[in-house]
């Protein structure tokens, strides 16, 4: 077996002495694509923020690229290649749309010509202020400044919280484009299980912190008991935040 | 992607421009807002041809013809799925028809904008929603691995068809999305719609 890209291996975690990752393993391959999955409060925001290092860890190991990221502090995780995109979206208000993403660069790969090419709206509106973009815009930035950073791996929080469905769609197709054609390693939480598991390669559920499922992500699509007795979504058809 | 996924694919992102439309009738209506021809444009074009030329085909080209051969109990849905097809573009013409006069004469047009507007979109959930609740549960059992190797097969060696020739159909959905004013586009709020998700 090839070295992963990124590899969590018995990772206990959690806030203060309360643990809610318990023996967490999994691995991500370069070009990856993970669909982490579960009810709410069941661990997966805390997953990602345990990677870059935000809970407190109990046991296990995070490497990246080979490099054992377990003892690292959070601002070295996101040098290291771990691109958060909170849920909170966290963007300047202060500072314009290039203001954002330029204060950040690292000078790698993704550059804002780059950056602009997979978000013409953020072109658009390069001399807005962040507190002047809508929700889906301040989402975009998000998501855009992170790529910045020129991450080897991108953790989006659920990206589409609150947003109306063109704007899923749209960010759905963005995050399509990054997977499928800059090969962009990305580990997305998500509630809109029906409409993520096709696009990503593999999938993970947690349940109270442990994981409970780990594997094709093919496999939930095409066997909905597996997704209806973890998540109770099987049912769920049309799943673009309406109802037909 | 598999032909389903493909599938639900162009439903859900019928379903945002419907709800979107839906909006924009509604604000129409109740004189929120002046119509954005531009945009109404955009959406009418996107809900008719990205049907007619992109989903319709591909099912009833590929899809339906497999399952007619081997779900003789979805024959009715599929009868029914067919007729609607042929329906929808009795639809199309009368849509088409009703925004550029509506554009022409103005305010004088406008009710009955609205009017075709709302029967093609109801015309639309209920295509969309017997697909989604009656058909697409039907065959997940029913449809030998063999049948859906074909059919995704024949939706592989039609590429990406929902981007549309050289991405069009893409860009059109983008274009729609910046046009609609926020929270339900991209768009500025001052010219727009109020805000309404229902």
């Amino acid at each position: 077996m090839s070295e992963a890209l990124l590899e969590v291996e018995k990772l206990s975690a959690g806030y203060g002495d309360a643990r809610v990752l318990d023996d967490v393993s999994f691995r991500l391959d370069q070009g990856g694509s993970l669909a982490l999955l579960g009810r709410n409060g069941m661990g997966k925001t805390t997953l990602l923020t345990s990677l870059i290092g935000l809970t407190r860890r109990h046991g296990g190991r995070i490497r990246l690229a080979g490099r054992d990221l377990t003892a690292v502090p959070t601002h070295r995780r996101a040098l290291a290649g771990l691109g958060w995109v909170p849920q909170e979206r966290d963007i300047f208000p202060s500072l314009t749309v290039e203001e954002n993403l330029t204060a950040i660069a690292t000078g790698g790969a993704w550059t804002l010509d780059r950056v602009y090419d997979l978000f013409p709206r953020l072109m658009e509106r390069r001399s807005n202020m962040g507190n002047q973009l809508s929700g889906g815009e301040q989402q975009m930035l998000a998501i855009a400044r992170a790529l910045m950073l020129d991450p080897k791996v991108l953790l989006l929080d659920e990206p589409m919280e609150g947003l109306a469905p063109l704007i899923v769609q749209e960010l759905f197709r963005i995050i399509q484009r990054m997977i499928e054609r800059d090969g962009l390693a990305v580990i997305l939480v998500e509630q809109h299980a029906h409409q993520i598991l096709p696009l990503t390669r593999d999938a993970m559920i947690l349940e109270r912190g442990r994981v409970v499922y780990s594997g094709d992500s093919r496999r939930l699509i095409d066997e909905p008991a597996l997704l209806d007795r973890w998540l109770g979504v099987g049912a769920v058809e049309l799943d673009d935040g309406t109802s037909a | 992607m598999k032909a389903i996924d493909i599938i639900r694919n162009e439903h859900r992102a019928l379903a945002a421009v419907l709800r979107a439309l839906e909006a924009t009738i509604a604000d129409l209506r109740d004189g929120r807002r002046p119509p954005d021809f531009r945009l109404l444009a955009a959406m009418i074009d996107y809900i008719v041809r990205v049907p007619e030329e992109v989903h319709h085909p591909k099912e009833d080209g590929v899809f339906f013809p497999h399952i007619r051969a081997a779900c003789p109990d979805a024959v009715p849905i599929i009868d029914e799925l067919e007729h609607q097809h042929h329906r929808g573009r009795e639809h199309v013409l009368q849509l088409a028809m009703s925004l550029i006069h509506f554009q022409a004469v103005g305010a004088a047009a406008q009710e009955s904008f609205c009017a075709a507007a709302e029967r093609y979109v109801a015309f639309s959930w209920t295509h969309i929603e017997m697909e989604e609740r009656q058909l697409l549960p039907l065959l997940s059992d029913r449809l030998a691995p063999a049948a859906w190797a074909e059919i995704d097969a024949a939706f592989a060696a039609n590429a990406d068809p929902w981007r549309g020739t050289a991405d069009e159909f893409e860009r059109l959905f983008s274009r729609i999305t910046a046009l609609v004013p926020a929270p339900l586009g991209l768009g500025d709020r001052r010219s727009g719609l109020a805000s309404r998700i229902t």
